[in-house]
């Protein structure tokens, strides 16, 4: 028999469940040389999370690990409630569907033009038809300034309209958690405002969620909510803007000097 | 002594190596099996222009060459024979000779060969580059089944362009074959032609079906597990190598195992 309490505990981790869109429960990994070490956080829906290191860190796990492209020997993630290790083939490509993921090489499809990169993933995921993919694509390259480059093939992109495509690509189908991973370093900042402005429209203070992995948080300052920091596979800073503009903790200021002398060990 | 120990431990990882080889070429199979489970949410338009493009690279652009070959292979067969067959008596047979040199073997392994050297080549080397640009891996990443997406749309591709160009060919060889040679031998052309309808039976078509249907499958599946496999830049030419020579031979060996199967 429940009591009223074990209801009130059921009730609040439902919408707790509700709320919460990912979460990873003492994750632990290797790849290479690089790995996490039992790491946890939780991300609500809505909300922003960069998440940063130095190098060997173990931040270029996070996005892959989320996507379920590498896989991890210990802990859980969760998505939606729901533990990504336990999805069957089928609902992983539907998991898949429902990330927006910007990689840093961008992955661009080579033979395909910038229209047709961005209505891939309409062509194979929605019911919407010719035409309305069309609408859809076209109210991309408007917002996106892509219309004298919307024929053209990657190789004759600049960095700029490559990082534009492949951010209209990751964002067609609307995915409720999107993984931005390194996508503005080797970017001009001034070439790059389109998107960064469109990411301010669309994901701040809104329903859906980024995760920036970076090794520059301080350019996501306007746009996170919370700010993570791995060292060697571990958390050793979590916090708010506010926490993460005080630099309070020793790890995140010597990171932000890039200096290196301090707690964390530098090769 | 020595020497004997050595290569009977060289013969024993070569084999070691075929037979993993093997498994893992098996286990590449099977996950396309597995990825036909999500058909049914597969939309052929996602697929549509890959089929297309690739139909008119295997089929229509090789059209020239396949012409020019079947030219050659059946005046030279045509001549010979017409040349050498009146010596035995047997110059009735020269339609028989036709059907069971071109229609039934040279015919489907000389377009084979063309194919597996252009397509498959092509094939396994866009493959390789698409995995080295992550190209790949944005397709994995959105969700798409790149089983589905890559594999399928060439098998179907090269199935249709193989059956094609094998008629093409059949039908180039026959006809241009005796155009070409009526420059250096006279055949009457009723008698060319109802020797040679009189050779060609239903078996004859229905092995060129076969045959074409298996090597459409199998072209394109060998060169895509090659083009999955180079884990750098530098090991593109070898995968790609290893592509079209084991396609090849794997080929001559099917071919070799139908003509027995149907015609011993």
């Amino acid at each position: 028999m429940i009591t009223v309490t074990g209801w009130m505990l059921l009730f609040r981790g439902a919408v707790r469940m509700e709320s919460e869109l990912l979460a990873f429960e003492h994750v632990t990994c290797s790849a290479d040389s690089v790995s996490l070490n039992a790491v946890s956080f939780r991300l609500n829906r809505g909300e922003n999370l960069v998440i940063f290191g130095p190098e060997s860190s173990g931040v270029d796990l996070i996005s892959p690990l989320i996507a379920g492209i590498i896989h991890f020997s210990g802990g859980d993630i969760y998505y939606k409630g729901r533990p990504i290790k336990n999805f069957t083939f089928s609902e992983e490509l539907a998991y898949r569907k429902d990330l927006g993921y910007l990689q840093k090489d961008y992955g661009l499809i080579n033979n395909m033009t910038v229209e047709q990169n961005i209505s891939l993933p309409l062509q194979y995921h929605s019911q919407l038809s010719g035409e309305g993919i069309r609408d859809v694509v076209d109210g991309f390259v408007r917002e996106l300034n892509l219309e004298h480059c919307r024929d053209f093939r990657p190789v004759r992109l600049l960095r700029s309209e490559a990082l534009k495509t492949a951010y209209a690509r990751a964002i067609a189908l609307d995915p409720d958690l999107l993984l931005f991973e390194h996508f503005l370093e080797g970017q001009c900042l001034i070439n790059a405002q389109t998107v960064l402005r469109s990411i301010e429209r669309r994901f701040v203070s809104g329903n859906k969620s980024v995760i920036f992995v970076t090794y520059e948080p301080e350019r996501f300052v306007s746009f996170a909510d919370r700010f993570l920091m791995l060292d060697h596979g571990a958390i050793v800073f979590m916090g708010t803007r506010d926490d993460f503009l005080r630099a309070d903790n020793e790890f995140l200021a010597q990171y932000m000097r890039s200096s290196t002398e301090g707690p964390m060990t530098i090769l | 002594m020595q020497g004997a120990k050595e290569a009977v431990r060289r013969f024993g990882e070569k084999t070691i190596n075929i037979w993993d080889g093997v498994k893992r070429f098996s286990q590449y199979v099977m996950s396309i099996f597995t990825s036909l489970r999500s058909i049914r949410y597969l939309k052929f338009r996602s697929i549509y222009m890959i089929a297309v493009n690739q139909t008119r690279f295997t089929g229509i652009d090789a059209l020239p060459l396949i012409m020019l070959i079947a030219l050659l292979f059946g005046a030279t067969v045509i001549i010979q024979a017409t040349k050498n067959f009146p010596k035995f008596g047997i110059e009735d047979f020269i339609g028989n000779l036709l059907v069971l040199i071109i229609a039934r073997e040279l015919g489907p392994l000389a377009t084979a060969m063309i194919v597996i050297s252009r397509s498959g080549s092509a094939i396994a080397a866009e493959i390789a580059t698409q995995r080295q640009n992550k190209e790949i891996l944005s397709l994995e990443l959105m969700g798409i089944d790149t089983k589905l997406f890559i594999v399928l749309p060439r098998i179907i591709a090269s199935t249709i362009a193989i059956f094609s160009l094998i008629a093409i060919f059949d039908l180039t060889a026959f006809f241009g074959g005796y155009l070409i040679s009526l420059t250096t031998v006279f055949i009457p052309i009723d008698i060319f032609f109802g020797s040679l309808l009189n050779a060609v039976s239903f078996v004859d078509i229905t092995i060129t079906i076969v045959k074409s249907i298996i090597y459409g499958i199998l072209i394109p599946l060998i060169c895509c597990y090659y083009g999955f496999m180079p884990r750098s830049k530098f090991e593109i030419p070898i995968y790609v190598s290893r592509a079209v020579v084991r396609t090849l031979l794997i080929i001559f060996v099917i071919n070799a195992f139908i003509s027995a199967l149907f015609y011993f």
